[in-house]
């Protein structure tokens, strides 16, 4: 199978910047800038007509949404005595999701790698037009199921803007506790993942074994071991009355602790360190420039995370430490992953110790971008997270996202050029991409 | 300093007793019973209304689409029945108005001892990859059955099935039954690879996996549980052999 025929010369990738090509564009052509960190809240600048890089970028936003196998990032054509392509999925690769890289190496070293994607294409926000916001939320929710909380308070808050609906403040609490789970079951699992990938067998176990621990907690207070329904009204039964508030939080702490120690350990093992240090790195201006999030960008110096940007309830009422790293390589985002852990926990432990009594008074969702359209946006494990929400009738006009995997996997194409083979798995891992948030 | 050795044992053993003891609270969560319909009464209408999936119909509720949402639990069903539920043909997966399931307990006997899995995404949401491959993790320790993954199809015994099939991984996932050696079985673990479960009707997707290759087991579910999922592959084993 050969892959599509997209190049993009240098000169042309520049115009591929952040704004461009990875700055979601919403369907009626109003141009939403999201990588404007120095806003406090959520720009979207209606403009009459599209922006205007124009053909690059309509070439690659065919790409995002034509039939597979189709670019996740940008690739230049790289030509040599001995150099061949080397499609490397989409099964059988040792990743447990299906997708694929074509790899252009004239040997040991890659000198270019293409993630591609569409062979999970589910065409699930498509589909959605029509549905009833709890409907499509079930849906949602199954988009991605490791950070299925993330993409669900991200969708319920933009359709609660759109709806100018305002949500009892205890349902915010609940959608954040479950998403500060998620997240630290997430990071467990990279941490093992990379543990894994650098055969550090009893500390890769242990960390499975922590985040099976993560996920039994979120089954016994949630009712579903993914958070499946478990934010929405009708969900399963959710355990969170006192008893079983203080019973988690014992049960996290416990494993706050052993995560601490695990960590030791880790750190303790050079062979460890060595094989992550340096690998994979993403310079901050590359980072910028291309509009990575989450903590690929904070391992490179960019202190910039939605819990703080645009701090909501309970966020704005709680204490959150914010971890930065500079070296951008896969160990500064593995690190940044450990302090996030650490941060997590210490949210809930806040979270569950001042939990509101009761529903508590309404709060007002954030106002439409236009009539009828809301955006809502959350910072998932791996990055902010954004959806857009137009809303007729009761029922959905339409809905799009702008996910952390999309806007992460240029960068970790660009940090692969010129590394050897092996560092594939660490260098992949420590991203923490998902084929199924951008295969929607 | 400590070391890894020290921790391993002041961790103790994780590992669960299953299948030698039934599986335990911790390893059910609500979810992973399936919704049964009320005893000796009919399904009421506004259950089968609830339902976003049409798994529910006055004959019955079909796990096979079931993505327990739990909504139908307001309007007469609760969620019940027992923690395992593989089946090895799609019609039992049915539970039939009135009460009472269908499901065989005998298991089916067509491998050995050992197996080797291999997994393969069809277009899944990562929930059921990622309980796969909990198989492994010490809490489950898989390799104490004689459960070994592989990541070649090459040397599976067993093909393991999850998501739902998208258009572009017909030919791969039929490329992998190909290469695998005979005898071979096929777990189709759940509600997307059975019926499509959530997505069933979108665009570019097939039905079920029913269309694409022969299915020796079925693991309802949306995810199924780790040890729904063990349930099923030991099932592949003759009477005596699941305990390894
Ligand atoms: S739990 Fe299953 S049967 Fe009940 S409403 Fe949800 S999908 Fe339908
Ligand atoms: S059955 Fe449910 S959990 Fe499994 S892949 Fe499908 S949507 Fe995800």
């Amino acid at each position: 199978m050969s892959g599509p025929a997209w190049t993009v010369t240098p000169a042309e990738r520049y115009e591929l910047s952040a704004e461009h090509a990875l700055a979601y564009v919403p369907p009626d052509g109003a141009f939403a800038l999201y990588n404007d960190y120095a806003q406090r809240r959520s720009v979207l600048v209606p403009t009459p007509s599209p922006v205007r890089p124009e053909d690059v970028v309509a070439t690659w936003r065919d790409q995002l949404v034509g039939p597979p196998p189709r670019r996740l990032a940008p690739q230049e054509t790289v030509e040599g005595y001995g150099t061949f392509t080397f499609p490397y999925g989409p099964v059988s690769m040792g990743v447990p999701e299906s997708g694929r890289f074509d790899v252009i190496t004239y040997g040991e070293r890659i000198l270019e790698l293409g993630p591609l994607g569409g062979y999970k294409s589910r065409h699930v926000l498509n589909a959605l037009a029509g549905a009833t916001i709890e409907d499509a939320a079930l849906r949602i929710e199954r988009l991605a199921g490791n950070v299925s909380a993330s993409h669900v308070a991200a969708f319920l808050a933009a359709a609660e803007s759109a709806r100018g609906e305002s949500v009892p403040r205890s349902e915010l609490w609940v959608r954040a506790l479950a998403q500060e789970l998620q997240r630290v079951y997430n990071h467990v699992h990279v941490l093992a993942r990379i543990a894994e990938a650098a055969s550090q067998n009893v500390g890769s176990a242990q960390s499975h074994a922590l985040a099976e621990e993560i996920l039994r907690l979120q089954g016994r207070a949630f009712g579903h071991r993914w958070l499946f329904g478990a934010l929405l009204p009708g969900g399963p039964a959710r355990h969170l009355d006192p008893p079983d508030r203080k019973a988690l939080d014992r049960e996290l702490q416990r494993c706050a602790r052993e995560f601490d120690a695990l960590w030791e350990l880790f750190l303790d093992s050079r062979t460890f360190i060595d094989r992550i240090q340096s690998t994979c790195p993403v310079d901050r201006a590359s980072a910028v420039h291309w509009g990575g999030v989450g903590p690929t960008l904070r391992a490179c110096g960019v202190r910039w995370d939605d819990r703080l940007r645009v701090p909501g309830p309970p966020y704005n009422d709680l204490f959150l430490a914010l971890p930065e790293e500079r070296d951008g390589d896969a160990l500064a985002r593995l690190l940044v992953r450990v302090q996030e852990v650490r941060a997590s926990f210490l949210l809930i432990e806040q979270m569950l110790d001042r939990w509101p009594p009761g529903p508590g008074s309404p709060e007002p969702a954030s106002s439409p971008v236009l009539p009828g359209r809301g955006l809502g946006r959350v910072e998932a494990p791996s990055g902010d997270l954004v959806y857009d929400v137009s809303v007729a009738n009761g029922k959905l006009a339409s809905v799009s996202a702008r996910t952390p995997s999309q806007a992460n996997w240029p960068l970790f194409a660009l940090g692969m050029r010129n590394a050897v083979f092996t560092d594939f798995h660490f260098a992949l891992e420590s991203f923490g991409l998902l084929f199924a948030e951008t295969d929607r | 300093m400590p070391s890894w050795i020290e921790r391993s044992w002041t961790r103790g053993i994780l590992t669960t007793r299953y299948p030698r003891t039934p599986a335990s609270e911790a390893e059910t969560p609500a979810t992973a019973r399936a919704p049964v319909p009320p005893q000796g009464a009919p399904i009421p209408p506004s259950a089968v209304a609830s339902c976003p999936v049409e798994a529910i119909s006055p004959r019955g509720v079909d796990q096979g689409r079931c993505i327990r949402c739990a909504r139908c639990l307001t309007q007469g069903l609760r969620l019940d029945g027992a923690a395992e539920s593989a089946v090895s043909a799609r019609s039992e997966l049915l539970l039939p108005a009135g009460g009472g399931t269908t499901r065989p307990t005998a298991p089916l006997a067509s491998l050995g001892r050992s197996l080797h899995l291999f997994l393969v995404d069809v277009g899944s949401c990562n929930a059921c990859n990622l309980e796969v491959v909990a198989l492994a993790n010490p809490f489950y320790d898989s390799q104490r059955l004689g459960l070994f993954f592989t990541n070649s199809p090459r040397h599976a015994d067993v093909l393991l099935v999850v998501g739902v099939p998208t258009e572009p991984m017909v030919e791969p996932l039929r490329r992998a039954y190909e290469a695998m050696p005979g005898p071979k079985a096929v777990v189709a673990i759940g509600a997307c690879p059975i019926s499509g479960g959530a997505f069933r009707g979108n665009p570019g997707l097939r039905g079920s996996i029913d269309e694409l290759l022969p299915v020796d087991v079925y693991v309802p579910g949306c995810p199924p549980t780790p040890i729904q999922i063990l349930d099923a592959i030991l099932r592949l084993r003759g009477a005596g052999r699941r305990e390894g």
